[in-house]
């Protein structure tokens, strides 16, 4: 076939593909949906905090919803595939992309060319905490750690997973608020952040109090900075930023998402049932065993793209300072 | 109550049928898994775990790492009979199982790997049952500037590869390369990307393996009009006292190096495999018949990757951190279970730890045991004219390399290194500098720019760490022995002639 037949024959699928969309799309008001199976694209590799939260979440709404799911991992690119392929596809709500903060902190750092207004949020249904952890043989309190770092500027060393990272925005934006001159070394996994952070090799991390919690309590590393509005009810010890005067509240959060195009009757219907499995005791069981239940997890489509918007305008400003 | 108490306790939970029947099960699958390319032990633990979750956590335990071990064996039959290598782990055994089978000593070959396997998985796991506390605190003294120098030391050995230096050079350098495109782990620039999505996460170890060595050799036999199989029967023989004695040093220093390189947190079994195969190669006599079909170019990588495999549990059970990307799966179905690895777990859960190490313990004699009747299996294929079985070959690396990341993008990636392979080995190219650079390279690029980040740029943090000073300097003493020794030869075999023609 020559190239210019090819053109012709694919701009013809092409056209024939969009208006089965329309029509489609036109004809369902979401009255039957799900009008076939579902698929998750999970923007994070197999085994993680995003895909556990995707394979519990699977059972569940298949339940809601009467339709069989599969799951594919996109983990390539922080997941930015997994984003692309879920604005490129049908806006059927037929392919729900599972995707954590880092959606956001990408799209920030240039490495993921998904926007927002490609993608239509449809629940947020995990917020985890977001802490400053150090070796507590290093420091004892927030006020220590502070002192240090202010009488040595530059030598305090933060630990992180990545460099566009929920934990690097967190590092950003603290740095920012306290005027501190502290550095960040991005490690390929948390666990070598963990090991440095336990051998003395560096000062502390950025990281959710569910995946330390047993260094926490075997006394092995210590929060001492909550990103949060009031202290935690199981560590009312700890201090919050908003206590020290700086609105950082963030932490990791993971959601759903779908095509821009989708009929929001559909969106709607697909928040719905997502939240009937938010509210189910299955649910917030795994809540509790992951350490997921400091804070509520639930925000709805609209709030949730208001939230999201905010911290994609933070940390672009926050990149672009560096 | 004693440690071997708690292991005796152990096992007689594993002993108990039902959980000899999980255990058989795991060792089979992990088999099977084990020896098709592309298919790893990361993914089939990620397929089972689902399954685990309706079983009691001691089965579900003894079930993902009794998979996990015997997968890092099995990579090693594909990679004599056809050089596809199964696993990431079992590349190295390629180098010289694949020359012994075209040799027809397949079975010779087999039987080298099933042993080292075995002796590597039970020093590794006494490792573990014995010195876990011990060990978790050496692999908290490593930081970057270790990591890097570790890095180095297994980098020098192109030196001593024998006869083509320059060309050993150009392929660190070709490896090293291909392992910096991607997104920079340190600044995230994008680094040779073109904008394309799927490079952006780099090029992964899976395609390139499967590519240069599979993809290359199938198209290697096909135009070369090499479809006879050069060998019959396979009688595979695993006790070899002739052998035994030949590889009984490299097995030792394997098996030890193997450990040690398993418990560092974020390197795996690939790393220790290759950095014992460097090792053999340097401290052999015969340094030049690597790579054509040496016994203990088998043996190190295959001893070294399976106690690497069990290193890397020591500091997912002592730490909660786990060594490897199998054991990071592992440590997330910890967390679904309910329980909670870290500094106290060996206390807290200390039943269950000592029925996994019971379990990981028999699956080694498993391995020994099944491993026969297994390899038959597989040998009877040699039977299949190739015309046959190439392109199930083919056809095995593009669905395993498509499933590591659902990425067809990987599949071509895959046929082009294949490609590429192809034409490196006409001109007797050397592969294994390619792999060195490609897995060391990265370690060594980043951990340097960290260790300069902790120090603010101040270079001697490598010298002033002892593990890391230790290293340099072992580096660099071997480094001037491989490049001084051939010309101190050269210097001794000039002057005999002078003397002989005056």
């Amino acid at each position: 076939m020559s190239s210019k037949y090819k053109i012709a024959a694919m701009s013809s699928i092409g056209a024939l593909a969009m208006m089965g969309a329309a029509l489609v799309s036109a004809g369902e008001n979401g009255a039957n949906y799900p009008s076939d199976d579902i698929q998750f694209l999970v923007a994070a590799g197999a085994g993680g905090g995003t895909d556990n939260f995707a394979r519990t979440v699977k059972p569940m709404l298949e339940e809601q919803l009467g339709t069989s799911i599969t799951i594919i991992n996109l983990p390539s690119a922080s997941g930015a595939l997994a984003h692309q392929r879920t604005a490129n596809g049908e806006p059927d709500g037929h392919t729900l992309d599972f995707a954590s903060s880092t959606l956001v902190t990408s799209l920030a750092a240039g490495q993921n060319p998904t926007g927002l207004d490609q993608l239509t949020p449809v629940a947020r249904m995990q917020s985890d905490v977001m802490t400053l952890i150090v070796n507590p043989e290093k420091y004892e309190d927030f006020d220590d750690f502070m002192t240090y770092a202010k009488d040595n500027p530059g030598k305090v060393i933060i630990g992180g997973t990545h460099a566009a990272s929920p934990d690097k925005m967190a590092f950003l934006s603290f740095r920012d608020a306290s005027g501190l001159d502290i550095n960040f070394i991005p490690y390929d996994e948390e666990g070598s952040v963990s090991a440095n952070i336990l051998g003395g090799n560096i000062d502390g991390m950025f990281g959710e109090i569910s995946s330390t919690l047993s260094y926490i309590e075997s006394g092995k590393m210590k929060p001492i900075l909550v990103f949060a509005e009031e202290r935690l009810e199981n560590f009312p010890e700890i201090p919050t930023t908003v206590e020290h005067g700086w609105d950082l509240t963030d932490g990791n959060e993971r959601g759903v998402f779908v095509h821009a195009g989708t009929p929001p009757k559909v969106v709607s219907q697909i928040e719905q049932a997502l939240k009937a499995v938010y509210d189910s005791d299955d649910y917030q069981t795994y809540e509790e065993k992951v350490n997921l239940h400091y804070r509520e997890g639930w925000m709805g489509s609209d709030e949730y793209r208001q939230k999201l918007e905010k911290n994609l305008e933070l940390y672009s400003r926050l990149i672009e300072n560096t | 109550m004693t440690m071997l108490d708690s292991f005796l306790n152990g096992l007689a939970v594993v002993l108990q049928p039902m959980n000899l029947l999980i255990l058989t099960s795991a060792v089979f699958i992990g088999f099977i898994g084990g020896a098709l390319p592309g298919i790893s032990g990361v993914i089939l633990v990620v397929i089972l775990l689902p399954v685990t979750y309706g079983m009691d956590p001691t089965a579900a335990f003894m079930l993902l790492t009794a998979i996990y071990g015997s997968t890092v064996f099995s990579g090693l039959i594909t990679a004599i009979l056809y050089r596809a290598p199964g696993t990431p782990e079992a590349v190295m055994t390629s180098f010289d199982g694949y020359p012994m089978t075209q040799q027809g000593q397949a079975g010779k070959a087999l039987g080298i790997g099933v042993l080292s396997s075995a002796i590597g998985g039970l020093v590794g796991t006494i490792a573990l049952i014995v010195f876990t506390p011990l060990l978790a605190s050496v692999a908290l003294r490593f930081s970057s500037p270790e990591y890097f120098a570790l890095a180095i030391l297994g980098l020098t050995v192109v030196a001593s590869l024998g006869g083509k230096l320059i060309l050993g050079l150009i392929g660190a350098a070709l490896g090293l390369f291909i392992a910096t495109i991607g997104i920079d782990p340190l600044t995230g620039t994008s680094r040779y990307t073109f904008g394309n999505l799927n490079l952006a996460e780099g090029v992964g170890l899976i395609p390139v393996i499967v590519g240069l060595f599979a993809i290359s050799e199938v198209m290697k036999r096909t135009l070369g009009g090499d479809a006879h199989q050069p060998l019959t029967k396979v009688k595979v023989k695993i006790f070899d006292s002739a052998i035994m004695r030949k590889i009984g040093v490299t097995l030792s220093r394997s098996s030890i190096l193997g450990v040690v390189i398993g418990i560092l947190p974020g390197i795996g079994a690939s790393t220790a495999a290759m950095v014992s195969y460097s090792e053999a190669v340097r401290w052999s006599k015969h340094p030049e018949a690597f790579g054509k079909g040496a016994p203990e170019g088998i043996a190190a990588p295959e001893a070294a990757n399976n106690a690497a495999a069990m290193g890397a549990l020591v500091p997912l059970f002592a730490l909660g951190i786990p060594g490897s990307g199998t054991t990071a799966i592992i440590l997330g179905a910890f967390i679904m279970h309910g329980l909670q690895p870290g500094p106290t777990f060996m206390v807290t859960s200390s039943e269950l730890i000592y029925a996994v190490f019971a379990g990981l313990f028999i699956v080694n004699f498993m391995i020994l045991l099944f491993s026969k009747p297994f390899i038959a299996l597989f040998t009877r294929l040699l039977n299949i004219p190739y015309s046959a079985l190439g392109p199930i070959i083919i056809m095995c690396c593009i669905v395993g390399t498509y499933s590591v990341r659902n990425s067809m993008f990987d599949v071509w990636l895959m046929l082009g290194f294949g490609v590429l392979g192809f034409l490196l080995e006409k001109i007797r190219f050397p592969l294994v500098a390619i792999i060195l650079g490609l897995v060391l390279g990265p370690i060594a690029e980043s951990e340097l720019r960290r260790s300069l980040a902790m120090s603010q740029g101040d270079l001697s943090i490598f010298l002033s760490r002892p593990i890391s000073a230790t290293l340099i300097y072992i580096s660099c003493l071997l480094l001037v022995i491989a490049i001084a020794a051939p010309l101190i030869r050269k210097y001794k075999q000039r002057s005999k002639c002078r003397e002989t023609f005056s």
